[in-house]
């Protein structure tokens, strides 16, 4: 690794000081489980690294009167373990599971995930289906904004140097929502997935698909959601016939590649596949079971 | 340079090092504790895993700036002049190492596991392995040497 300076914050607000006061060419070093491999393949060559991992203000895991707030230095263990999360959002804590391993999961932090900003990210499509919501600190005070609109791109999200990821919120109205999460990867351990799904639902009257809400990574330059897949359903009823309509429409929803670990074609193949799938899983935990 | 003080294996240690130390070179190359092997370096094959305040972590993927005042837990610390740690002991009796590179990183995640979940099943084992590779036994002696180690810390069996 090449030469930098190390220095450690409390706090949130220590963090965005000594991110502004060293910047521009500083980063942000929270689990490590992808900043510590860049860092010594040299595609980050930062004149400081600001630590956060002793910010206690960026931790915890609480339902409060906006919804479930899940602090950005979660580790993906520590949402595994939470017992509110796997009584509500079981999605989440199978998300979690399917990262890296045992060993990075006990490092590897939800907002590392979310900033890192890899399209494969696994915790990006069950809180992208839930609608949750991220919050920013910089020097000028906190900003709130949709997962969609902090992604930018592939590794680059809205966050300027001297701004720090503070939370994520899950809104209240859709606390225990019934939501599926579906990885495709090659091996269970350390493997980033070809694609993964998810889908969010209630049953409305009649038996009919109501705020239903999809989203795909792996398939487009950030996690996206499906909105053809998800317009075709809204109010229609729940049947086999229009989960698999909504796979072929998700298809269309994504623009995904041909890279070495998969074709665009069997990526398009996965989509269909994987969107009616959650769908499914989504509707049966919405029966109750 | 970064000072850090730290617990390693129940002894508090200190030392003065680059910022861009990672927790294992400091291991290694300040306090000499070369158990904790140089893989990957990247956090893909487990055999620099440490447990760093009760769990299990790759010890190439964390800056020695952070594991100031942490407790450490690393395969020298396992076995007493007496006795090893009966993971250790079940690990030579089922035979579960060939080259034995990955053993430190492997017998360090098992502890991790059994000391949260002392009766695992073997797909929790397999779960608790899949971060260490080891390109010689095809895992199925080191599974059972697990649940063996278990019965043993369980109380349910005599070590051998």
């Amino acid at each position: 690794m090449r030469a930098f300076d190390f220095v450690s914050a409390e706090s949130a607000d220590q963090a965005v000081s000594l991110l502004s006061e060293h910047g521009p060419n500083v980063i942000v070093l929270a689990g490590g489980t992808d900043i510590l491999v860049d860092l010594k393949h040299a595609k980050h060559d930062p004149d400081v690294v600001v630590d956060i991992t002793r910010a206690e203000d960026l931790k915890g895991i609480e339902v409060n009167d906006e919804g479930l707030r899940i602090g950005a230095l979660v580790t993906h263990t520590q949402i595994m373990d939470d017992p509110y999360i796997q009584e509500n959002f079981p999605a989440l804590v199978h998300a979690a599971h399917t990262i890296g391993a045992v060993q990075t999961r006990n490092l590897g932090t939800l907002g590392g995930n979310l900033v890192t900003c890899v399209p494969s990210m696994d915790s990006g499509p069950a809180l992208m289906a839930l609608e949750a919501e991220v919050t920013v600190a910089g020097p000028d005070g906190t900003r709130r904004m949709g997962l969609e609109e902090f992604f930018v791109g592939p590794r680059k999200t809205v966050l300027e140097h001297n701004e720090v990821l503070l939370d994520v919120i899950i809104p209240r109205k859709n606390l225990a929502k019934p939501t599926d999460f579906l990885k495709f990867g090659l091996r269970k351990g350390q493997a980033l997935a070809l694609v993964n799904a998810a889908s969010a639902l209630w049953i409305g009257e009649g038996n009919a698909f109501k705020d239903v809400k999809i989203s795909l990574g792996a398939v487009a330059p950030t996690v996206i959601r499906a909105a053809a897949a998800e317009d075709f359903l809204e109010g229609k009823e729940i049947t086999p016939e229009n989960m698999a309509e909504a796979g072929r429409l998700a298809v269309e929803d994504a623009k995904p590649i041909d890279d070495f670990r998969a074709s665009a074609s069997y990526r398009r193949d996965l989509i269909a596949v994987l969107t009616k799938r959650t769908l499914d899983n989504a509707y049966r935990l919405a029966q109750g079971g | 340079m970064t000072d850090v003080t730290l617990t390693i294996n129940g002894e508090e240690r200190s030392a003065s090092v680059p910022p861009e130390t990672s927790l294992l070179r400091l291991l290694r190359d300040e306090f000499f504790l070369t158990g904790s092997k140089l893989g990957c370096d990247v956090g893909d094959c487990g055999a620099c895993t440490v447990i760093v305040d009760g769990l299990p972590v790759n010890a190439c993927l964390m800056l020695a700036g952070q594991v100031d005042g942490r407790d450490v837990v690393t395969i020298e610390g396992l076995a007493t002049l007496e006795d090893l740690h009966p993971i250790q002991k079940a690990f030579e009796e089922f035979a579960s190492l060939q080259c034995g590179f990955c053993g430190p990183g492997v017998i360090i995640a098992a502890k991790g596991l059994l000391d949260r979940n002392p009766d695992p099943t073997k797909e929790e084992i397999k779960d608790a392995l899949s971060g260490n590779l080891c390109r010689c036994t095809g895992y199925t002696k080191m599974i059972e040497a697990v649940q063996d180690a278990a019965r043993i810390l369980r109380g349910e069996k005599e070590a051998a």
